[in-house]
């Protein structure tokens, strides 16, 4: 039989799908069908075209042919969905540079929301797993008297009974108090243990939802000496036996474990692992509600009351219950309408539990709070990086779907199969989505444990949460939906004709495309701006002058557990050559939640009426004679402490440039007197009579001794005994030498108790953790950003150079050179970029500024800063799309015009 | 020639007693064997044939194979085993269905 030439072959093909039998698999099936008919026909001695025409013919024409393919497409309509993802898959693989870029990107993108969003989650969900914790509120109490400014989350230990008794709405209430970490140990045994432990009332375990695995709820702590014990802790101290009942020394005193409670879970705010019965505790009963215990306060509200209306009904109760208190300590004609006039105030506010970690930023939280604003910065982010992926995907398709413009155009022709059409679009990116969320999954799976450690934050993928796997198919298809959802109505807009003839307008397509590679490079550029400024900002305030030597000093901790000891601990270590010198003292120029702001006004004053001006709330810090010379303080004026002087001790003071200011010295600190009380009465108010006055005797500079985020305080030093700590400045390259020498002389001396120390550098480099973490999580995001916009051009760009392999090869042989074309596709995609800088720079640097307001010493943010990333952004970009560029540029025109 | 209406019923009968008895077979080839068989009486429209076949194909009644000639890809068709027992059932219930129907229209038995 005769056999077709290839070109009538082609002929045919090209004849059919003009025709538009373009379904895959009929098509080809049709192809050879009409081939063998034709093959017959010519046998019998007709000519090729002659044979065709009556073929095409016999199937009815054009209309006859729809009819096969459309009854063919009819006749299946249950497995369409394997014959499109059949085809997505074959789509997808024979452009596998596309396909994974396309993946990779936006499986980057989720997993990095994946991780955010658990983290944001985590943040939110803090304290609301009490069951009553609409309902529970904290006492806050703000106080201003003249300079003297106090924003607590404490209330008064004597308010719960006042409250509960006046205000029916309250149904119960709690007092927590924190005295920091307290040593434990158990009755015949000689080791100690250093836990948190708190204070607190019997009805904690009611009001809270934290169960009891043994013990009554109702009455745990109702007897003094009881104690209720975490999980963890009674198998740290009882294992394997039964802890109820048992004796635990807490600060020497016997206790006995009335209950055993759950752990408490990480998203609360109020965490401890023991909880002691505040009942006998002589110091919470003290009635004064302007002197003796502050605490933690919090109330449970009967289901109808409305906490506003009842915090409105707090001024009427200073009124009656906290004026008498205050006017005994204060001028003769006290009334608390002149206080307040005075700008004065006292005022009980409520805080909301569920408010507390992330709204609440007062002094002495129970803990070291999270912030609305790192939720909110986080989820910004997360938000930008998904919407740069799913750009980028969306990018991608959309390119390459103009490749296939023209099948489109052709099968659009056959107006039944535009739905058909759609729904492969959609498969095809449903594919890709659904691909990359799986990949996704195990990214965020892999780099969970990383931003744990960066945020210092315990966060898991809930596997066995149903939700999550919700979660995921929904966003894979909302994905997929929207990325493939625009290419085909995209396409669908082609006009037909145009398509056909080879020409679709892509021109409004190429705007769009522009307009979005330009917003992802805006999102790019404006965080690594912020990262820039945000490590400039963490740099300067390390390396400010921070006012002391904090090189070379070792910390010793718990010193108070040498006893009476301390100076000889001091005194052995300082034998060794090595050791420069030592101090004791309890207060070093770091962080500590455990200092107190007193009362201080220059003397003369009183600290009542008119004179409530000159007070100044200060800290004041027990220290010894060595104490700047082991810190590596410098005196500005005056003289240092002398151990020579007894009269040093408990009547000179040595102030900081901040107090002199404060207390309006001026140049001649030296030598002023400044007043302080030293009494109290028995409810708490601050006795009149017994007021103590010491004398300046030394300024120094003033060097940092909370966060650099706040200006530095007014701050006193005086000798006086503390013993909590012994620092010691060594010289020498070799810490563990230090160390271990320490050890051994501590190990001597207190063979029971555990040797704590830190280096006064590094317990600095803590203050600064919080931005430091901020400026690595920034840095890492921005870097992903500039991956993933970098992914996109990449792809973008060697489209755009498959499509102009033609253009390429005339311009080639015209006479045009390598670096000409480079050039060409260099400045278009350059230009994007400049947009894209303009347009973030300004957003960058409000933002910028913004974040850095909320700092007392700052750095500034210079205009090569912009600059450098403007460049730094453009040559990554650059190179980026050169690669792509000079591979398209180079190849031999001979090929690319071959075809033609 | 048959009329169309007349065939309607038995598309699937053919197909399944071609490739029973002629092992794989392509679309045309089908067509053509019909033809040679019924002297030109029945022609299979491709319009009837290929959506038979391709439904017949995702029943799972019909396994397919292609083999590329020159520039073409033919496409033949084969019967899997449970189109084997098919196509025995499906010829017997016709030949039950002719003599039913001579009963019906009181044909004499030739």
């Amino acid at each position: 039989m005769a056999q077709l030439s290839d070109e009538h072959i082609a002929y045919i093909e090209k004849d059919l799908f003009t025709r538009g039998v373009v379904y895959d698999g009929l098509h080809e099936e049709l192809v050879d069908h009409i081939c063998a008919a034709v093959e017959e026909k010519i046998a019998s001695g007709m000519r090729f075209y002659e044979a065709y025409e009556e073929v095409i013919h016999a199937f009815g024409d054009t209309n006859g042919l729809w009819t096969v393919q459309h009854n063919v497409i009819q006749s299946k309509p249950n497995r369409m969905l394997k014959s499109y993802l059949r085809i997505a898959f074959r789509n997808h693989m024979k452009n596998k540079f596309h396909t994974i870029i396309n993946i990779v990107g936006l499986a980057i993108g989720i997993s990095t929301c994946m991780i955010i969003t658990r983290f944001v989650l985590h943040e939110l969900s803090y304290d609301r797993f009490h069951e009553n914790a609409d309902r529970i509120y904290r006492v806050d109490t703000e106080i201003r008297l003249g300079n003297v400014h106090h924003n607590l989350a404490l209330g008064s230990s004597a308010l719960a009974g006042h409250f509960r008794a006046i205000y029916p709405e309250i149904e119960s209430a709690v007092r927590i108090w924190d005295w920091g970490y307290r040593t434990v140990s158990l009755p015949d045994q000689s080791a100690t243990f250093s836990e948190n432990v708190m204070w607190g009332d019997s009805t904690f375990f009611e009001v809270f939802t934290v169960p009891l695995l043994e013990g009554n709820a109702a009455s745990v702590l109702d007897e003094a000496n009881t104690v209720a014990i975490s999980q963890t802790m009674a198998d740290k101290f009882f294992p394997g036996e039964r802890a109820m009942g048992k004796t635990i020394v807490i600060d020497g005193t016997d206790y006995r474990v009335t209950g055993i409670f759950k752990n408490l879970p990480a998203n609360s705010h109020i965490r401890f692992d023991m909880l002691r019965s505040i009942v006998g505790l002589e110091d919470a009963k003290i009635g004064s509600l302007i002197g003796g215990a502050q605490l933690s306060l919090y109330l449970l509200l009967r289901p109808d009351a409305d906490p506003r209306q009842l915090e409105a009904k707090f001024p009427d109760f200073v009124n009656e219950h906290v004026a008498p208190q205050l006017s005994a300590i204060m001028p003769e004609n006290f009334t608390m309408d002149t206080f307040l006039s005075e700008g004065n105030t006292w005022t009980y506010t409520l805080t909301p539990l569920a408010d507390i970690h992330l709204y609440s930023n007062k002094d002495a939280e129970l803990d070291a709070n999270g912030s609305i604003t790192y939720v909110y910065l986080f989820s910004a982010i997360a938000a930008f990086i998904l919407f740069i992926a799913c750009i980028n995907f969306m990018n991608l398709s959309t390119a390459r779907s103009s490749d296939r413009a023209k099948e489109v155009g052709i099968r659009k022709v056959m107006g039944s199969l535009r739905s058909h059409l759609v729904r492969q679009f959609l498969v095809e990116s449903l594919v890709l989505s659904l691909t990359a969320f799986l990949l996704a999954v195990g990214l965020a799976q892999l780099f969970l444990p990383v931003f744990n450690a960066l945020s210092l934050k315990d966060i898991s993928l809930p596997f066995d949460d149903w939700r999550l796997y919700v979660a995921l198919v929904i966003g894979a298809l909302v994905v997929g939906v929207l990325a493939g959802l625009y290419p085909s109505l995209y396409l669908s807009r082609f006009s037909m004709i145009g398509v056909l003839k080879g020409s679709p307008s892509v021109s409004s397509n190429t705007f769009v495309r522009n307009g979005l590679v330009v917003f992802q490079f805006v999102i790019s550029i404006f965080l690594i701006i912020a990262t820039i400024s945000i490590r400039r900002q963490l740099t300067y305030a390390q390396n400010m002058r921070i006012g002391f030597d904090r090189d070379q000093v070792v910390v010793v901790h718990d010193t108070d557990q040498l006893g009476n000891q301390v100076d000889a601990f001091k005194d052995a270590v300082l034998r060794n050559s090595f050791i420069v010198s030592g101090t004791i003292s309890g207060f070093l120029p770091v962080e500590n939640g455990a200092r107190n702001k007193n009362t201080f006004w220059p003397e003369g004053r009183v600290p009542t009426g008119e004179d409530v001006n000159y007070m100044v709330s200060m800290q004041m810090w027990s220290v010894d004679p060595y104490y700047l010379e082991t810190l590596g303080i410098s005196l500005k004026s005056g003289r240092n402490f002398s151990p020579e002087r007894p009269s040093d001790s408990g009547q000179s003071l040595i102030l900081n440039e901040a107090a002199v200011q404060k207390f309006g010295f001026g140049d001649d600190a030296i030598g002023k007197k400044v007043s302080m009380f030293t009494g109290t009465h028995a409810d708490g108010t601050p006795d009149l009579n017994s007021i103590k006055t010491m004398q300046v005797i030394g300024v120094i500079h003033n060097f940092h001794f909370e966060s650099v985020r706040r200006n530095i305080e007014p701050l006193a030093l005086a000798v006086d005994k503390s013993t909590s700590g012994v620092a010691f400045r060594f010289s020498g390259t070799d810490p563990h030498k230090v160390l271990s020498t320490i050890e051994t002389t501590w190990n001597k001396m207190a063979p029971d108790q555990p040797f704590r120390y830190s280096f006064l550098d590094e317990d600095l480099a803590r203050m600064y953790r919080e931005e430091k973490r901020l400026g690595t999580i920034f840095a890492i995001f921005a870097g992903l950003a500039i991956l993933i916009a970098c992914l996109g051009l990449f792809a973008l760009v060697s489209y755009t150079a498959e499509r102009r392999t033609k253009e390429i090869g005339i311009r080639k042989t015209l006479g045009a050179t390598v670096g000409s074309i480079v050039l060409m596709l260099c400045v278009g995609y350059g230009r994007l970029i400049v947009v894209a800088f303009v347009l973030a720079a300004p957003i960058a640097r409000y933002a910028v500024n913004w974040w850095l307001s909320g700092y007392a010493y700052r750095t500034t943010i210079g205009i090569p800063v912009y600059l450098i990333t403007g460049v730094v952004a453009f040559v990554i970009a650059m190179i980026t799309i050169s690669y792509q560029s000079l591979r398209a540029a180079r190849a031999n025109p001979a090929r690319s015009l071959r075809s033609e | 020639m048959h009329s169309p209406e007349l065939l309607k019923g038995t598309l699937q009968t053919i197909i399944l007693k071609v490739l029973k008895d002629h092992g794989k077979m392509y679309g045309y080839e089908i067509t053509q064997r019909v033809k040679h068989l019924s002297e030109g009486r029945i022609s299979l429209t491709e319009g009837a044939l290929y959506p038979a076949l391709h439904r017949m194909e995702a029943d799972g009644i019909l396994t397919t194979e292609t083999v590329n000639i020159g520039k073409r890809v033919r496409k033949y068709y084969a019967l899997t085993t449970e189109g084997k027992a098919m196509a025995k059932s499906r010829v017997a219930e016709f030949v039950d269905f002719i003599d039913t129907m001579r009963q019906v229209l009181q044909l004499k038995t030739s």
